[in-house]
């Protein structure tokens, strides 16, 4: 008794500031660092892409007038292209990449839209080519992005072709490879890879990949490496697509039987 | 102390304040840095370690109780930042002792080179932290995300090393501006 009192006599302060401590990391961690992403995106705003347009249009009547032009040019019609997609899909949010993944063993990418934009999460992401990931996390202006290519990341595909049903996981190592149910699938490569109805936390039908080289004999199932449509290396706009997941798991019967019937 | 000894010298309480300040301050710096890719920062993917960095510097003039509560902290924040699992408490808080243990022993000295050094070698161990995790996960738990303990650990070398040259690259950056304030804010205190 007398020595845990002595013991909390000489170290009362050193354990109160220590529980103290280790509780606000522990608050900030079940908010998925809110604070931390907002003070960056405050502190990087300059940087973003989008926001420079300013400065370059004066600096093009000045410097480099043709090129500038061009760039331009390009800019306004990838702008372009981006603002009548986004027409066609209806409600969608177009947000800039400002971060990249924290560690070095997940693959996230952090934009500038938040839930102040209208993103919730498990919304689904899109860049130029096809499926970058589905929103992790999100705080009031940035949310948090996790790519096709983590580990933790797996969906329903089907090869656009022939029907054939698979499963589509990430890699530590960056790579995403396709599983299939069937031991005999009909693929070969060049095959389209799309999201299935199986897939529950993606919309049916949306472009993934094309199969880059597969290995039928692999125990317990067949798998195939895919290359994604998207550059996700090189990514600076993304697509964010309003999408509840379906939580149920007993997924809409209808359309699984529609996916297998046809051949 | 007075204010009649000018304005050079703080009193405890201001100093304790900066130092707070300071701690909390290039804490923040760190975790900002982390999910910033600007030119010159990347190897094969791979970036520095910057609240690893943080945490080796730190355990080197604090003791091997406050390495580890340092290597917590930053690593649920860490956590916060990326995922839940695996989690970066685990390998920071066993970077942070083993920092602390090594300090105690007066391996290192104040030399640059040396804290470099240890950065490359505690980046292997929490990289190494973090596969082992992983791998655990993979052999224990039914349905694991990894694919297999192979590829776990192929992209551990990767990660390891390249993330280790970077970190101890980049260590000067933070050694130099907190090792002052420490070594004369510790001295000051004891």
């Amino acid at each position: 008794m007398f020595a845990l009192r002595r013991w909390w006599d000489r170290y009362a302060t050193r354990a109160g500031i220590a529980t103290l401590v280790i509780g606000l990391a522990w608050a900030m961690r079940q908010s998925q660092g809110a604070v931390i992403y907002e003070i960056y995106q405050v502190l990087t705003s300059p940087l973003h892409p989008g926001l420079t347009q300013a400065e370059r249009l004066e600096n093009a009547y000045i410097l480099e007038l043709q090129q500038r032009v061009i760039e331009l040019e390009n800019q306004n019609q990838g702008l372009r292209e981006n603002i009548n997609y986004a027409d066609s899909q209806g409600k969608v949010t177009i947000a800039a990449v400002i971060g990249r993944s924290a560690d070095n063993w997940w693959q996230q990418i952090t934009v500038n839209k938040g839930s102040s934009d209208g993103v919730t999460e498990g919304d689904m992401a899109t860049g130029p080519g096809g499926l970058v990931g589905r929103v992790l996390s999100v705080s009031p202006s940035t949310s948090q992005i996790l790519l096709i290519t983590d580990p933790t990341s797996q969906m329903g595909v089907k090869v656009s072709r022939s029907r054939a049903l698979g499963v589509v996981r990430g890699n530590v190592d960056g790579r995403v490879v396709m599983q299939f149910f069937e031991t005999t699938p009909d693929v070969k490569p060049g095959d389209v890879i799309v999201t299935s109805s199986y897939s529950r936390l993606f919309p049916q039908g949306v472009p993934v990949g094309r199969i880059e080289s597969m290995d039928l004999k692999k125990s317990p199932a067949p798998e195939a490496v895919i290359q994604l449509s998207s550059p996700l290396n090189i990514l600076e706009w993304v697509t964010i697509h309003p999408f509840e997941a379906k939580t149920d798991v007993n997924a809409p019967p209808a359309e699984i039987v529609d996916d297998k019937a046809t051949p | 102390m007075t204010v009649s000894k000018g304005k050079a010298t703080l009193t405890d309480f201001q100093k304790t304040c900066l130092n707070i300040v300071i701690v909390i301050g290039s804490c923040l710096i760190c975790l900002l840095l982390s999910p910033m890719r600007f030119p010159g920062i990347e190897l094969l993917g791979v970036s520095p370690n910057w609240l690893l960095i943080w945490v080796v510097i730190w355990s080197i003039h604090y003791p091997i109780f406050d390495g580890a509560i340092a290597g917590i902290v930053l690593g649920l924040l860490q956590d916060g930042l990326t995922g839940p699992f695996p989690t970066h408490a685990l390998s920071l808080m066993v970077v942070g002792m083993l920092t602390a243990r090594l300090q105690r022993q007066r391996i290192i000295q104040e030399n640059v080179v040396l804290v470099a050094f240890i950065v490359f070698g505690m980046a292997v161990v929490g990289a190494t932290m973090m596969a082992l995790q992983m791998s655990f996960r993979h052999i224990l738990w039914p349905n694991s995300p990894y694919l297999n303990l192979w590829q776990i650990w192929r992209t551990h070398q990767r990660v390891a090393l390249s993330s280790a040259i970077l970190s101890s690259l980049w260590t000067p950056a933070l050694y130099y501006p907190l090792h002052h304030w420490w070594k004369g804010y510790l001295k000051a205190k004891n």
